[in-house]
């Protein structure tokens, strides 16, 4: 198929979804992060996820990389601070 | 001790206190040290304990938290400090990193090749405008809404600088990761 043909397709063609990649990739964060108000655009993006292959691979490496950072970038508060924490509650009441 | 103590301690244990980790964790991305974020995190905690009658029961404790550290660092940390400057659109923000690794490791699997304090320094590094969103966000799970609230900026600002953070972010993970050469 020439790419002349191709593109003739694609502009009768109505993208997947209802929606465009520009469309999805705009709103592609607030899609993850389950931000868009609207059910019915959340609807058509999930659609376009489902068949797009430009836009799939996109959506899983943000994926990927959310994943990534919400696992490796927190740090627990030591237990001595937790400690002393509990403490100052208690000598907090006894003062007065 | 009399009675009502004791019930204010183990309401404030079992709602607020809860939230320890986050509170550290958020005053290590403020502070940017150990000793000053377990100084801001008590500083927090009291007030936080002096102020319960305040707290509305059932509400956000995380983020009245979270605000209550806020403007603790605002009054007690920075002023010994200097003002984080305002930062320009940088041109790092236009490219996705994804644009330039999607042929060689589409799945992201380099990140898995960084180990967790890279990241940690990594979120460091990021201007402190766009570093909290993304702890709130990414790290903390907290809602354009509730980071709105904290930050008291209009949501629409709080989801611009989050994806501007996350785009610098992916930007020096990838670094480091062709640095160490996990990624070629
Ligand atoms: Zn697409």
């Amino acid at each position: 198929m020439t790419g002349f043909i191709r593109d003739l397709l694609g502009k009768m063609m109505p993208p997947p979804g209802g929606i465009d990649c520009g469309g999805v990739l705009a709103q592609l964060y607030e899609y993850i992060d389950e931000e868009l108000d609207d059910p019915a655009t959340v609807e058509k993006i999930r659609k376009h996820l489902q068949v797009c292959k430009r836009c799939y691979p996109r959506y899983d490496f943000e994926k990927a990389f959310l994943r990534f950072v919400s696992e490796l970038g927190r740090t627990s508060a030591p237990a001595e601070l937790r400690g002393r924490i509990f403490q100052n509650i208690l000598e907090e009441e006894s003062q007065n | 001790m009399g009675r009502d103590a004791s019930l204010k301690q183990h309401e404030f244990e079992s709602e607020a206190l809860v939230h320890l980790d986050t509170l550290y964790n958020v005053a290590l991305r403020l502070t940017g040290n150990a000793p000053d974020a377990e100084d801001l995190v008590q500083d927090t905690v009291t007030k936080a304990y002096r102020a319960w009658d305040k707290y509305q029961p059932g509400t956000n404790c995380r983020a009245w938290l979270v605000t209550i550290m806020r403007n603790t660092f605002i009054n007690q940390f920075r002023r010994k400090r200097k003002q984080p400057s305002r930062v320009q659109f940088d041109s790092v923000e236009d490219v996705s990193v994804f644009d330039e690794v999607q042929e060689r490791d589409p799945a992201g699997s380099f990140f898995r090749s960084i180990v967790d304090d890279d990241v940690k320094r990594a979120i460091q590094e990021l201007p402190e405008e766009f570093r909290i969103p993304v702890v709130l966000s990414d790290v903390e799970g907290l809602s354009y809404a509730e980071i709105a609230e904290i930050l008291e900026l209009p949501v629409g600002t709080v989801k611009s600088r989050l994806f501007r953070g996350r785009r610098r972010l992916q930007k020096r993970l990838y670094e480091y990761a062709l640095e160490m050469g996990y990624i070629r």
